[in-house]
């Protein structure tokens, strides 16, 4: 088999080369306007004074509130992946372009998917950095006077690892290890459906994915009730049956359940778009 | 080379527009593609470059099948659509992006085409006019030197000098190795540079001819009146009189009249 029908290394890098020399400014502009707008939003939601209630105090809880909010941005630009799909026009020139559709669904993954989410780590790490620092400078007490050396513990300092650590549950002090993982797979899988948006819809692609998702989401849903009349003929009206059991390394069916298809759903996405892709017509 | 052997296609919830369509085109031609509106010649054009699949049958071209999208079939192939967009880009960065996905791109053929057609290198492509921008895409698909170009209406909104700046560089670009088609309904614009007509409607082809086996078969003349003149095959009525199609006789040859042919293939009187 002619491996260089998929894949060529040189053709893959201008590829690449082809989309930054096209659309380095929209992607500048996009980071310019990130960082500047996630400065401003975390920056207006960092407290202005220092309370003794330390449930005033910054800390993992509120960042991963910030993180998910800067999820959105990063999933907006994911979701504008193949952009060239969204127009008639367009599409010749883009299925015309001379590379394998592996290397051009690798090229949009690479830099929407790997790049763009790298740059948005970083985006964001400097973003919590710098509006700590700059709301440090004018931080007053509860006496209304400037905070003395303590207001380094009120606003703590973001590490990646807290937007994995329950601080603010006593009970659980630390997520399962499979938790962490579930979560970024879930939102590997969100982003992975956001990619693709555009290889399946031409037109309004965010509505549809929404009526798609809530169209899985009912399926899911009638398919539980089926399976709880088929297996627990008890069951009445749309209810499911409610069959909550722990495991052994603590988890219970249900998250087993969740996370199955949280970890599945990337799987089965990421091929679905290239055939999709591939089979794309104009 | 182009090589279709029973190609049927129709689009979703439509009519057949091909069903049993053959067709084989050798290299170094200049192919002529002519139709009425809906005849099927941009459906062909888009099944030749591999944007859409066919129901049934075989295409072939240059050894590829256009819709597997083979990375080297693209590499040789260039298509100027009849509707295009550009990025906002510079020429200059559109070809620094572009050029080097064609391996035989020549560069110097490029600058020369702008030279022809005043285009400047620096000038933002959506800032061009219409006509501008056409031209451009001519002058880089012809310095792809990919072997199969295809163009679909490339004098639509062309102006006149342009038109014919067009046919020179065309005929002067074109080697052996290529194969160029030409989609047009303005068969005046492009009677001097084509060596092959033909002629699809409602998805078969009605006509096929090279231009010297034309020029030998038929004679083209404009005449005062029809009186005395026998044998026509067909006639139009025009300002200075009328223009004829009959048989050519005794070696005689004349200029080929391509919207006149085609009126009388469409007529089916040819």
């Amino acid at each position: 088999m002619n491996s260089n029908k998929f894949f060529n290394v040189s053709r893959f890098y201008l590829l690449l080369r082809n989309d930054l020399l096209i659309n380095y400014k929209k992607y500048l502009l996009t980071i310019a306007g990130g960082f500047i707008l996630g400065f401003i939003f975390i920056y207006m939601y960092m407290p202005s004074q220092m309370y003794s209630d330390a449930n005033y105090k910054l800390d993992g809880s509120r960042y991963r509130y910030f993180f998910a909010i800067y999820l959105v941005g990063l999933g907006a630009f994911v979701g504008s992946a193949f952009s060239e799909l969204s127009s008639k026009i367009k599409i010749s020139n883009y299925l015309l372009i001379p590379g394998s559709t592996f290397e051009k669904y690798l090229c949009q993954f690479v830099i929407r998917a790997v790049v763009g989410t790298a740059i948005f780590l970083f985006i964001f790490w400097v973003d919590t950095h710098i509006a700590r620092i700059a709301v440090l400078s004018h931080l007053k007490n509860n006496l209304g006077q400037l905070a003395g050396p303590e207001k380094y513990n009120y606003i703590e300092k973001f590490r990646y690892s807290m937007l994995l650590v329950k601080s603010n549950y006593p009970t659980i002090t630390y997520w399962r290890s499979f938790d962490g993982i579930g979560v970024v797979l879930v939102i590997f899988s969100i982003g992975m459906f956001l990619f693709s948006v555009k290889i399946f819809f031409r037109k309004l692609g965010l509505i549809k994915t929404g009526i798609s998702l809530v169209a899985a989401l009912y399926l899911l849903m009638v398919s539980m009730i089926c399976f709880s009349y088929l297996f627990y003929p008890e069951t009445k009206g749309f209810n499911t049956a409610d069959i909550n059991y722990l495991l052994s390394n603590g988890y219970n069916n249900n998250d087993i359940f969740l996370y199955s298809i949280g970890y599945l759903a990337p799987l089965f996405l990421l091929p679905l778009g290239y055939f999709k892709l591939k089979e794309k017509e104009l | 080379m182009i090589n279709i052997q029973n190609l049927s296609f129709h689009y979703k919830k439509k009519s057949p527009l091909f069903n049993d369509f053959s067709l084989e085109v050798e290299s170094g031609r200049i192919v002529g593609l002519l139709g009425k509106n809906g005849a099927g010649k941009s459906t062909l054009l888009h099944l030749i470059s591999g944007l859409i699949q066919p129901k049934s049958g075989k295409i072939n071209v240059n050894g590829f099948v256009p819709f597997d999208r083979n990375p080297n079939y693209l590499a040789d192939i260039y298509m100027v659509p009849e509707e295009f967009a550009f990025p906002s880009i510079s020429i200059s960065t559109y070809v620094k992006a572009f050029s080097p996905l064609y391996p035989n791109f020549d560069h110097h053929k490029l600058y020369d085409f702008f030279s022809e057609f005043e285009l400047q290198p620096s000038s933002s492509l959506n800032k061009l006019s219409h006509g501008q921008r056409k031209k451009f895409l001519i002058a880089f698909a012809l310095s792809t030197n990919c072997k199969m170009l295809v163009f679909d209406e490339p004098t639509n909104g062309l102006d006149i000098p342009s038109k014919s700046q067009f046919r020179k560089i065309l005929v002067s670009s074109v080697t052996e190795e290529q194969l160029v088609i030409i989609s047009t309904h303005q068969v005046k614009d492009i009677d001097t540079v084509i060596d092959k007509v033909v002629v699809i409607e409602n998805g078969k082809i009605i006509y096929q001819e090279n231009i010297d086996e034309i020029t030998q078969k038929l004679y083209f003349d404009l005449v005062p009146s029809l009186t005395g003149v026998e044998n026509v095959l067909y006639h139009e009525q025009c300002p200075l009189g009328q223009k004829i199609i009959v048989p050519a006789a005794g070696g005689n040859e004349s200029s080929i009249d391509l919207e006149l042919l085609f009126n009388a293939i469409i007529n089916k009187t040819i």
